[in-house]
């Protein structure tokens, strides 16, 4: 079977049925997207698929035939995507496990709206969840990065 | 000027252990012996002890000895060696220790790293930085008075030539350590005290990061596993027909602690567990439970338990016809729920080594596990791979996706090793979430019956504390730091059939909720305002009092009527002194929320101030978990939660405003991972206590469901 990652053609030996978070991980050794809980409720195996945040751990390979795969692991080559540099310049993770799905639901969210709000942010991270406690950083950093990427558009 | 004498002894054994070939080998995991550089009679690198490798382009190498799980040590640490032995920060690599009796008993817990670093590593560099200099001064052919060291090099003072570390390592290593090195002193500081990045971070925000979950070996396997539900139980039969047809599952087995399955990847490994038909014999336990538990804590009375700190005459105060305050709090056990399941990963290799990668909170403890786990294979004659002595075992520590003190207990290891001795290829097990929440050494069940006395001017003048619960909650209990004359201390330790391990901030996080909240259970009584009451009584302790009046301060104490309700709590550990002020809102929808946390830390000297703040953040939100959201409750000898859904973990919308206050000074660093968890759960409580006239009696609370 081939699946499209991060603007590659891939092709991976697995069942149909396998959830996506598994096929990146164990076939494809992407594993930026992590397990937390495998049924939908933590977010660390959050993807993009045609730009929209997705739980791979409940999203199965059958299902992402043809679509276009974003990981972490393509977000960009040296962290220089505006979220990326706002997560560094904000010092954002701390045990870092949680980040790749904070990180790629922000980039979602900043692809909808140029401006998010508080609510904004509410609405598209209240389901990624961090027991380190990132979450002041996490808000702040995305707001940082929605002011860089309305910069770069100005320019 | 602070002189210091090294341990001669000490630091003789590990700069020839840094020389021979046994720890090079021992520190050079991960990395190339040219990474290592040599270090012996070839002196293309300076490794004066067991933290530091300078090679001969200049690159500094420190080993880190903690476990990275968030806390910052792959900053921390190396910040402290870096500003004794004078080089530019980014003229750093950090590396993670592998496991060598050189870094003593590692284990990172108790947030402790610092406070042990602070002596250890500045002294490390500074032995390094006076070696160098003396091999400078040598080059120089100047006198080792008319020489300083600074940013990587040696510096002729009254010339103001210089000559770079790089070219001197091979002289440096050559000479003898010194007797003694001068410490600076802290004004000196250009590194400590600065919130320099983390260095794990730009890893951690691209998906490079290796946590132990990531480990990738050539035929590596997947395994994973079931224990029985109700602690304490084992295995009874086992039909595994219809695990064992599933494509990809490899063997399943039968270890000390429960099934497992091994497959080619980890989803098979896991859709083999929930295919497996097991009868499990439960054991004794089957009645167990937390409202038993709790029902038993409850009838206990102080003349059941054990006086540990006695002033004054608490009873005789009590029964002398004064106005008496009583309250009994209940805590529930509470599970750690890192974000990063249990996993090890364990190679019997062909050569006789086991090679084990391991997000572990102690690699000495991981190892000594591993050794007992595959001599005991050994003895039943189990494993045919295994040959060699059992010495030959090398531990290697991953990222940790969290610990919170659940990675300090190595059952994960055992397991591992238990699989792994049984096939040629390295196997991974990954527990899942519900086995994780399940399998929990957890924060156990605690019971606190408080009794106070206040004179006639509603002043506190008795006061018997009693705790009950296991040794890891109870027995931890110290006299509240307020000055009451008549102070009564008692614990009883119960034990309990339910696994349990320190929790962050451990027996802190119990005994300052008790204690704090009743505080203010007696100022109400006794018509106090919480703030003064508390700065009345602590004249003995300047530092409490300065981080209550900061985070007063930052409050707004008391706050505006009408708009929020504040209630504040204050408590000492792990070195460190924390005040902090829960503001409360009424909520548009339903009862209350937290809108505001003002947070106060006096940690001593600041090494890296933005990991404080990180620190401050993760505790308050770690805390509030614990005190609005999640327990765990035991039923027929079984955890009732499995998952996020019924073990639900603080979000984002729910976090409120965080304001954290730095005092420095002067004192020695305290640790800064757990200290700020213990004062949120009592503010939150005197907050609600404010703004309802009721207090607290059990956590959590739900705070949807508060009437004002
Ligand atoms: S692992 Fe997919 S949502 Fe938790
Ligand atoms: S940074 Fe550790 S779980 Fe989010």
């Amino acid at each position: 079977m081939q699946i499209r990652v991060n603007g590659n053609r891939l092709a991976v030996d697995a069942p149909e049925d396998m959830p996506l978070l598994w096929v990146l991980r164990d076939f494809l050794h992407l594993t930026g997207a992590k397990y937390g809980c495998g049924i939908g409720a933590c977010g660390s195996c959050t993807v993009l698929l045609d730009g929209e945040p997705v739980r791979s751990c409940i999203t199965v390979l059958g299902d992402v035939q043809g679509k276009e795969i974003l990981t972490i692991e393509g977000l960009s080559k040296d962290n220089s995507h505006p979220v990326q540099q706002a997560w560094q310049e904000l010092q954002v993770p701390q045990c870092g496990y949680c980040q790749s799905g904070q990180i790629l639901s922000a980039v979602a969210l900043l692809n909808e709206t140029g401006n998010p709000d508080d609510e904004d942010i509410n609405t598209a991270m209240s389901d990624v969840l961090c027991r380190c406690g990132t979450y002041p950083r996490v808000r702040k950093a995305i707001k940082l990065a929605a002011k860089t990427l309305r910069k770069g558009e100005a320019t | 000027m602070k002189p210091f004498h090294p341990n001669r002894r000490k630091f003789l054994k590990l700069s020839s252990a840094a020389v021979g070939s046994g720890l090079i080998l021992g520190m050079s995991w991960g990395c190339s012996a040219e990474d290592q550089g040599s270090g012996n009679s070839s002196a293309s690198s300076f490794s004066p002890n067991a933290w530091l490798v300078i090679d001969n382009q200049g690159t500094v190498t420190i080993f880190v000895a903690e476990s990275e799980m968030g806390q910052g040590p792959y900053t921390l640490m190396p910040m402290l060696l870096a500003e004794e032995l004078e080089v530019e920060w980014n003229s750093i690599v950090v590396k993670h220790a592998s496991l060598d009796p050189a870094y003593g008993y590692q284990a990172t817990g108790g947030s402790a790293s610092i406070r042990k670093g602070w002596s250890t590593l500045r002294e490390a560099g500074a032995i390094a930085r006076e070696m160098l200099l003396q091999a400078g001064a040598a080059a120089l052919q100047a006198a080792v008075s008319d020489c300083k060291a600074a940013q990587g090099k040696i510096i002729h003072k009254p010339s103001g030539r210089k000559i770079p570390y790089r070219e001197l390592v091979s002289s440096a290593a050559k000479l003898p350590i010194p007797e003694k090195a001068r410490l600076k002193e802290l004004h000196e500081f250009v590194i400590i005290g600065q919130s320099i990045p983390r260095t794990d971070i730009p890893d951690k925000i691209n998906g490079k990061a290796r946590f132990g979950i990531d480990i990738k070996l050539p035929d590596m396997l997947y395994a994973t596993i079931t224990h029985c539900p109700v602690f304490g139980g084992s295995v009874g039969q086992v039909n595994a027909s219809k695990a064992r047809k599933i494509k990809g599952v490899i063997d399943i087995f039968e270890i000390n602690e429960g099934i497992v399955v091994v497959a080619t990847d980890t989803w098979t490994a896991f859709q083999g567990k929930d295919a497996l038909e097991i009868n499990w014999n439960p054991g004794k336990n089957t009645t167990l439970s937390t409202v038993q538990i709790a029902d038993r804590l409850k009838k206990l009375s102080p003349g059941q338990g054990e006086t540990t700190w006695q002033e004054g005459d608490a009873e005789a105060i009590l029964s002398s016809g004064k106005t008496v305050v009583q309250a009994d709090y209940i805590q529930p056990p509470q599970a750690h729920i890192p974000l990063e399941t249990m996993n090890c990963t364990a190679h019997f290799r062909d050569d006789g080594k086991l090679q084990i990668w391991v997000p572990t909170q102690s690699p000495s403890k991981a190892h000594e596990t591993a050794k007992l786990t595959s001599q005991s294979i050994i003895k039943r004659g189990l494993n045919k791979l295994f040959g060699a002595g059992s010495d030959d075992i090398e531990i290697q520590t991953t990222l940790l996706g969290g610990g919170f003190g659940r990675r300090l207990k190595q059952d994960f290891v055992s397991q591992a090793v238990q699989i792994a001795q049984r096939f040629k290829q390295p196997v991974q097990l990954v527990w899942t979430r519900e086995e994780d929440v399940q399998h929990d050494f957890y924060h156990p069940l605690t019971l606190h019956k408080m009794r106070g006395a206040l004179d006639e001017n509603g002043l506190p003048v008795a006061w018997e504390l009693f705790v009950s619960g296991t040794k890891i909650s109870a027995s931890g209990i110290s006299p509240p730091p307020y000055a009451i004359a008549n102070t009564k201390v008692v614990i009883k330790n119960t034990d309990e059939a339910i696994p349990r391990g320190p929790w962050r901030s451990v027996f802190a996080h119990y005994n300052a909720f008790a204690a704090e909240h009743f505080l203010d259970e007696m100022a109400r009584a006794g018509k106090q305002d919480p703030l003064d009451l508390r700065l009345r009584l602590l004249g003995d302790h300047p530092r409490l009092q300065k981080v209550l009046k900061a985070a007063a301060r930052g409050a707004g104490w008391p706050g505006q009527a009408g708009t929020g309700y504040l209630g504040i709590a204050a408590f000492s550990s792990f070195g460190s002194h924390v005040a902090e002020v829960v503001e409360l809102r009424r909520s548009d929808k339903q009862g209350l929320v937290v809108h505001k946390v003002t947070c106060a830390i006096d940690c001593g000297v600041v090494i890296n101030p933005d990991i404080v703040e990180q620190q401050m953040e993760g505790s308050i939100i770690f805390a509030l978990t614990a005190a609005t959201k999640s327990s765990i409750t035991v039923k027929d000898g079984q955890v009732e939660q499995s998952n996020f859904h019924n073990y639900p973990i603080l979000k984002i919308d729910e976090t409120p405003e965080i304001e954290v206050i730095i005092l420095s000074n002067e004192e020695e660093p305290g640790g800064i991972g757990e200290p700020g968890v213990p004062p949120l759960a009592p503010a939150l409580a005197n907050a609600i206590l404010s703004a309802t006239g009721k207090p607290v009696r059990e956590l959590p609370v739900k705070l949807s469901a508060i009437k004002v």
